[in-house]
């Protein structure tokens, strides 16, 4: 008879062989040059500095010490590419090939550094040599992203240095299911998906439902327009993910597991698929588990484009092969699924927060956050902030704590105006709410929504009427065309949006707005319709003077409805340089040399390259019928 | 020309007939209240065949799920007219090489592909999904070619004609359209004198737009091909990119 010691003892001994003793690992102290692999890292340069590096480190004969390492994102996006060195946690930004040689001497052989590509602080211009002291790290709480950027997602065994599937062999060395359900229910984590179900009661519910055949999936397929979290996850550590879902597939008993991810992700899917062969390699996929009776695998599913498949019931069907268009609910995923066996199904970050749960124990994760929102949540800050990028806060910190304190506020000479989170599905907020707190329950008070975790940050050359015409346009595009009110509601009020934009807006227009949202929000059956009418209800509710000066005044306050706005250029601050006349694409600029130009307004097609290009803010844009009336008396 | 004059025969009768449209939302249709409609198939009066063809469209969309289509149609596409719209398309484009699609199906067949891979296989091998090709996938997976059409058109990533060699494609998500994604399609899309979903007509440039490519702290992006990424566009850099490109292909 196998005891419990024993079949315990084997499955740390199955972990003991994934982990290859000779296999060349991260670990602290060693000199390392860690460089930002992530998407938007590598769009700024990194294959050049990564060959540099390479490079210049074997002809000063350094490159047996010195470990050249390609990490995930390390989230600071705005500053790539990203170069690391450690020991030291020296930290240098958007570095070129040619500083390569410089830093080398400077930190890597002598103990400075090189000044040029030091992150400099946006309001005082000071260097920050330092990873640790930066702000933009210093305010996070890196629980999900804590190992990206420093292991490389194509190697297993830098996982397994930093302790992972330990909590894996954990839960399958007790081999109680209900103790894992219990756990994950009492730190009281929530889908980070978007709709912020429990994610310890679906587990519990998927467990309980009659079937011997059950499906894990892990929802990748991250649509919302403005959020990258889930592709940095996956990019940067995908064994994470890999690991929460086995030991969600081992709490409700699944014996397969499919990821559904975006195909508009290529490094994500490369990543993934490596680490599932190496995972399988190791024996931590498969027929046994480290060496378990508990038998899992995970496929890879590309996504084709269609936001409404990350509808958890669209999704299903996608995987099927079918169209990917919602269906009622209930039965609930819980209850009949994938091929029509009960499945569950979570958020990529979801499942990356389970492992660390069950390391660090439930309480602990509990203890971050405010009332029924616990643990941390990834935001993605874009926008005209000053530092971008992927962001880790607990839960219950305040908007403005991740705009100002991390995000390093506006960028130089903008005005915050609003920020928009949640994507299509969200809604803008105002700088009167900068001190609301994340919580899935106050947010959605407020007209916005948690969701994803898109957080973009607009300023005040952004026209609100606008960017609710751009979210319905978009909701527009991908409604699948099942719910008529979805499909011809939206439409109906895109029409009347675009109508506005115009200059043709009619009184009334805003109730007709109002009342279709009602209409849309009753009569859908998935998310996709239930928020779409979100972004164009907190723009009324919040910036009803903005929506009222396009219909009332014709006239679009930041300058950006191309109908309503008309490009002139400011006489005394031209100086008559010809740049924007020469860089007109259709020859309507006309001025000599060293006197003010002229905009020939009939042909202009306000494609905005003049004020640009122009260097003296000469180039300016009015808008409305009471600018006009004073410009024609001038 | 008798079928045109046919057409008009239709306009002209239904001219003076009063207008069943209504301009919703301004216009509003007085319904019982609790109206839900009613639910029948149409006969053709001149051959007393239902018009509805099966294709499960209403099957799939019904929220509630009560309805149910019996495939077992008895109604047939007069063999004549398909063959010769088979024929018009296939001349139109160039003709695919079935072999291609071999390895696609053995997958499809030993290691449990969905129909989803097998498409984007597919469209990886030829750059776009031919009709012969889908024909073929169609009677070797034994779905009708109607299902797999409607499964292909859904998708944004399926492509039923071939694309340029170069595919530009622009970030429309919220950064960048806050950035002024919209100036930059409209600079692409007047430099090559398409519209966006188009090509040119020497097969050189696609233009696309994409709802977000997720490298969001450099909008506005524009990427060229898959790895080819530009940062931080601006109206003008898009010409410029356009010209170079050009140049590249010697044409300027």
């Amino acid at each position: 008879m196998i005891t419990v010691t024993d079949k315990a003892s084997a499955i740390m001994a199955g972990l003991k062989r994934a982990y290859q003793a000779d296999a060349v690992v991260a670990h602290e102290g060693a000199l390392e040059v860690r460089i930002c692999a992530g998407t938007a890292c590598h769009a700024s340069g990194r294959p050049a500095v990564t060959a540099a590096f390479k490079e210049e480190l074997a002809a000063r004969g350094l490159a047996d010490k010195v470990r050249v390492v390609e990490t995930g994102c390390h989230g600071f996006c705005e500053q790539g590419p990203i170069v690391v060195l450690q020991p030291k946690g020296i930290f240098y930004a958007r570095v070129r090939a040619d500083d390569v040689a410089k830093i080398i001497a400077a930190s890597i052989e002598g103990d400075g550094f090189h000044e040029k590509r030091l992150y400099r602080d946006p309001q005082s211009g000071e260097p920050i040599p330092y990873e640790k002291d930066i702000p933009f790290y210093t305010g996070q709480r890196r629980l999900v992203l804590a190992l990206n950027g420093k292991v490389d997602p194509y190697s297993i065994d830098d996982y397994l240095s930093q302790g992972g599937y330990k909590a894996l062999a954990g839960v399958l060395a007790d081999n109680d299911p209900e103790d894992v359900i219990e756990s994950i229910t009492a730190s009281g984590l929530r889908g980070r998906g978007g709709a912020g179900f429990t994610t310890g009661t679906k587990w519990h519910l998927t467990r309980l439902s009659a079937g011997d055949e059950k499906y894990v999936i892990c929802n990748a397929d991250e649509g919302d327009p403005g959020a990258f979290m889930d592709r940095s996850v996956l990019e940067g550590n995908p064994h994470v993910v890999i690991e929460g879902m086995i030991i969600a597939a081992f709490a409700i008993g699944a014996s397969e597991g499919y990821v559904y991810v975006r195909a508009e992700y290529p490094f994500a899917v490369d990543r993934l698929r490596h680490a599932l062969d190496q995972a399988r390699q190791r024996g931590i996929l498969g027929p046994s588990v480290l060496g378990s009776d508990f038998a899992f695998d995970v496929f890879v599913n590309e996504g084709a484009g269609a936001f409404v498949c990350g509808e958890e019931t669209a999704l299903m069907q996608s995987i099927e092969g079918k169209r990917g268009m919602p269906r009622t609910r209930p039965p609930y995923p819980a209850v009949s699924g994938l091929w029509g066996k009960p499945t569950n199904i979570n958020n990529v970050e979801t499942y990356a927060n389970v492992p660390w749960i069950l390391t660090h124990g439930a309480d602990e994760f509990f203890a971050m956050g405010i009332d029924k929102s616990r643990g941390t949540k990834i935001f993605s800050l874009t926008g005209k902030v000053a530092n971008g990028g992927l962001v880790e806060v607990p839960m219950g910190s305040t908007l403005r704590h991740v705009i100002f304190t991390v995000g390093g506020g506006m960028l130089p000479g903008r005005e915050f105006k609003a920020v928009q989170l949640g994507g299509p599905s969200g809604g803008c907020l105002p700088a009167d709410m900068l001190d609301t707190p994340i919580d899935y329950e106050i947010l959605t008070a407020s007209g916005a929504i948690v969701g994803s975790g898109g957080l973009v940050v607009v300023d005040d050359t952004t026209c609100m009427v606008d960017l609710a015409r751009f979210f319905l346009q978009f909701t527009q595009d991908e409604s699948c065309g099942k719910c008529v009110p979805c499909r011809l509601g939206t439409k109906r009020m895109l029409e009347t949006l675009e109508r506005i934009c115009e200059g043709e807006g009619r009184e009334g227009d805003i109730a007709l707005l109002e009342e279709l949202s009602h209409y849309i929000i009753d009569g859908t059956l998935c998310a996709l319709g239930g928020t779409a009418p979100n972004p164009v209800l907190t723009t009324l509710k919040y910036f009803r003077h903005e929506v009222e000066a396009h219909i009332d005044e014709k006239c679009c306050p930041a300058g950006r409805c191309k109908a309503l706005i008309t490009y002139y250029i400011d006489a005394e601050a031209c100086t008559g340089c010809m740049l924007c006349a020469k860089k007109c694409p259709t020859n309507c600029i006309t001025g000599e040399k060293k006197q003010p130009h002229v905009i020939d307004t009939a042909a202009c097609i306000k494609c905005d390259t003049c004020r640009q290009v122009c260097n003296f803010d000469a180039v300016k844009v009015r808008s409305g019928i009471k600018a006009d009336a004073t410009a024609e008396k001038a | 020309m008798l079928g045109m004059l046919k057409a008009l025969k239709t306009t002209v009768r239904h001219l003076p007939m009063k207008k069943i449209t209504v301009q919703y939302p301004e216009e509003r249709e007085q319904l019982p209240e609790r109206s839900r409609g009613l639910f029948r198939t149409i006969i053709d009066p001149a051959s007393d065949d239902p018009r509805c063809r099966a294709c499960t469209l209403c099957e799939t969309n019904c929220p509630v799920q009560v309805i149910r289509v019996n495939y077992e149609s008895k109604y047939e596409l007069p063999a004549p007219n398909e063959a010769r719209i088979a024929a018009v398309r296939a001349d139109l484009q160039p003709k695919p090489d079935l072999a291609l699609l071999g390895p696609i199906l053995d997958e499809y067949r030993d290691a449990g592909w969905g129909m989803m891979a097998v498409l984007q296989h597919t469209q990886e091998a030829y750059g776009y999904l031919p009709r012969l090709a889908l024909t073929e996938i169609a009677v070797q997976t034994g779905t009708s070619l109607s299902q797999l059409y409607g499964v292909v058109s859904f998708y944004n990533q399926f492509r039923l004609s071939p694309v340029g060699k170069h595919i530009i494609t622009v970030c429309h998500g919220t950064a960048c359209h806050v950035a002024g994604a919209p100036l930059i399609t409209a600079a692409f899309s007047e430099e090559l004198g398409i519209e966006v979903g188009k090509t040119t007509k020497d097969r050189l440039f696609t233009l696309q737009a994409v709802s977000c490519v997720g490298a969001c702290a450099l909008a506005p992006v524009v990427r060229v091909g898959d790895d080819d990424t530009h940062g931080r566009m601006t109206p003008d850099k898009a010409r410029s990119l356009v010209r170079d490109l050009r140049k590249l292909e010697g044409l300027e």
